[in-house]
């Protein structure tokens, strides 16, 4: 595979088209060159800094992404903070990199609730409009973090994916291997939470190609006006979580975007129905499906959707095939590879895997697993290959769901009920699938019934809105299977 | 029908599907201005809206609501 450099072509795309839009925020253009000349004006301040590591106050301003660029072209490594994560979530992730300097555009006051010793930049003045200073002058290090994402983590302290610019690079080269028709002209979607992986490749490849991007940030309403930018402003490209169609789906007769090229779909399982009643909305797409753990960089597999005759698995979408450069595996419990179209955990390996996660050898150690001498990144998900060589998606092994496509580990919004209770109780959270492809979250709390209001008041101190247990039930005594374990299929049944 | 008539039945389904029984709508407020109202819950709401009125909004005419108010007078407008 050819060695790509995802910075690098943003540069020389700027260079070649400074007077093209490069972002459109809530109908404020701005070009490469005015993009660029905020990223000049924030590289000083992230070159002084004696840390490798920048939090990044996400919100949805052209600031935040001149930063992102900013950082990456002074070969330093981002972490997001969220305005609306809970003060202790944003403290935990500043406190667990260490960083010494935040980077913010109007969200002042996050600053105040993280640790005194970090320093916070307002970003909205720095402007530095000479295109003779130079923005590529270092060789960049490749084995550096080009990220930190902080997933959901059972310990009920978030989780750090540290993804190296090597694993960025490879990312990069083998997505634009799946051989985009876009260009300069193409206008592209970003409507992803800068604390989700998804938005690195959607708000950083459009800028490869000198193509504009229009982003929907935090908005209460954003599914709507996704909609809204999608048919107005003629979009070409969209990647978006499936729920936002399932949402949609009651006024697909009222949506019509013959312009959209490519639909994509990622962040959890699609539903096949779905997208084929899509169809007839977006008549020149190519759909395609992607998917990938954050541990192995944004995307590994892909799965060009046809017209008639998806691949599916309970009416979840196939992933289809590996990306370029990464190996996958369909393995049984013991470690070994399944019987041809079997069932089993996937397993990838390749250069787009993270070393390990930030500080955690014990949780890295449980993650990877070795196979004729290469390091697999062991994906919780189970799956089966059909005899083209498609992977066939059939779930979550563990009890790890994706709510609005976030990740959420059900023993995270367990871990702070037992806390809420002094540790005192048990509680268990069942995840129960509606029929429109949603997830509701049952916590139950084994006590005698209790006051809901003060419990859910301490999770939501804790956790965000999306991790927030749909309903609460006490229950005096937990049923438990012949194993002695809690036993999940029966509480389900009394939902 | 009225709009206070018309905010008093939206209260009690906004309260019934955002499990908040301290709402107290206005014509003036928007979603920012009440928690748990993001755009999974709006759906939900406007469906329920649409089955109480039994009436039927369209997307455009959704995305035009810029406050509680619009969306009563579009109730009001279809129950004529």
């Amino acid at each position: 595979m050819k060695e790509m450099d995802m910075i690098k072509d943003i540069v020389r795309a700027y260079r070649n088209y400074p007077d093209h839009v490069a972002f459109v925020i809530d109908d404020t253009s701005y070009t490469y060159q005015e993009v660029f000349a905020r990223v000049r004006g924030i590289m000083p301040s992230v070159r002084d800094c004696p840390e490798d590591i920048i939090g990044i106050m996400a919100e949805d301003c052209i600031e935040t992404y001149a930063s992102i660029l900013a950082v990456l072209l002074s070969g330093k490594t981002y972490v997001i903070l969220h305005p609306n994560y809970p003060d202790s979530r944003n403290r935990s992730i500043a406190e667990a990199t260490g960083m010494k300097q935040v980077l913010y555009g109007h969200e002042s006051g996050i600053c105040q609730s993280l640790p005194g010793k970090i320093k916070c930049i307002s970003t909205l003045e720095l402007r530095d409009d000479n295109r003779e200073h130079s923005l590529w002058e270092q060789v960049q290090d490749e084995n550096k973090n080009a990220y930190i994402i902080f997933t959901s983590g059972s310990t009920g302290i978030p989780k750090g994916v540290p993804i190296s610019r090597k694993n960025l690079n490879t990312f990069y080269a083998a997505y634009h291997q799946l051989g985009w028709q876009l260009g300069p002209t193409d206008r592209m979607l970003q409507m992803f939470e800068l604390t989700f992986d998804v938005s690195v490749v959607s708000s950083l490849y459009p800028l490869t190609l000198g193509a504009s991007i229009y982003t929907v940030g935090t908005n209460k309403l954003k599914y709507m006006r996704v909609y809204e930018l999608m048919e107005d402003k003629e979009l070409t490209f969209a990647a978006m979580p499936p729920s936002l169609l399932q949402f949609l789906s009651p006024y697909f007769d009222e949506i019509h975007v013959p312009k959209l090229k490519y639909l994509v779909v990622t962040a959890e399982a699609a539903n096949a129905n779905l997208l084929q009643r899509f169809r007839s909305c977006a008549p020149n797409a190519d759909f395609i499906n992607l998917y990938g753990p954050t541990e192995a960089t944004i995307y590994c597999t892909a799965y060009r959707i046809p017209p008639g005759g998806c691949k599916q698995h309970n009416g979840m979408v196939a992933i289809g095939r590996p990306f370029a450069g990464i190996n996958a595996m369909i393995m049984d419990e013991k470690g070994m590879p399944v019987p041809a179209g079997e069932q089993g955990e996937l397993w990838v390996s390749g250069e787009q895997i993270m070393q390990g996660y930030w500080q955690d050898k014990d949780r890295s150690r449980q993650v990877f697993a070795r196979f004729n001498g290469k390091k697999y990144y062991k994906t919780g998900d189970l799956c089966s290959a059909d005899s083209d060589g498609d992977i066939i998606y059939q779930g979550r092994k563990d009890y790890q769901v994706k709510i609005q496509g976030f990740r959420v580990e059900l023993s995270e919004i367990e871990y702070r009920t037992k806390e809420f209770f002094s540790n005192e109780t048990n509680a268990v959270v069942v995840p129960k699938k509606e029929d429109d492809g949603g997830c509701q979250l049952h916590l139950f709390v084994e006590t005698a019934p209790h006051e809901r209001d003060a419990l859910l008041c301490y999770l939501k101190e804790h956790l965000p809105v999306y991790m927030l247990p749909t309903d609460i039930h006490f229950l005096e005594e937990f049923p438990l299977n012949t194993s002695g374990k809690i036993d999940r299929k029966t509480l389900t049944t009394l939902i | 029908m009225e709009i206070e008539e018309i905010l008093r039945e939206l209260d009690t389904i906004f309260r019934d599907i955002l499990k908040n029984e301290n709402i107290t709508l206005t014509p003036e407020t928007t979603a920012k201005d009440v928690e748990g109202w993001d755009s999974l819950t709006n759906m939900r709401l406007i469906t329920a809206i649409e089955k109480h009125y039994n009436i039927r909004f369209g997307l455009r005419e959704i995305l035009k609501f810029k406050h509680v108010g619009d969306l009563c007078a579009s109730i009001q407008a279809k129950k004529k």
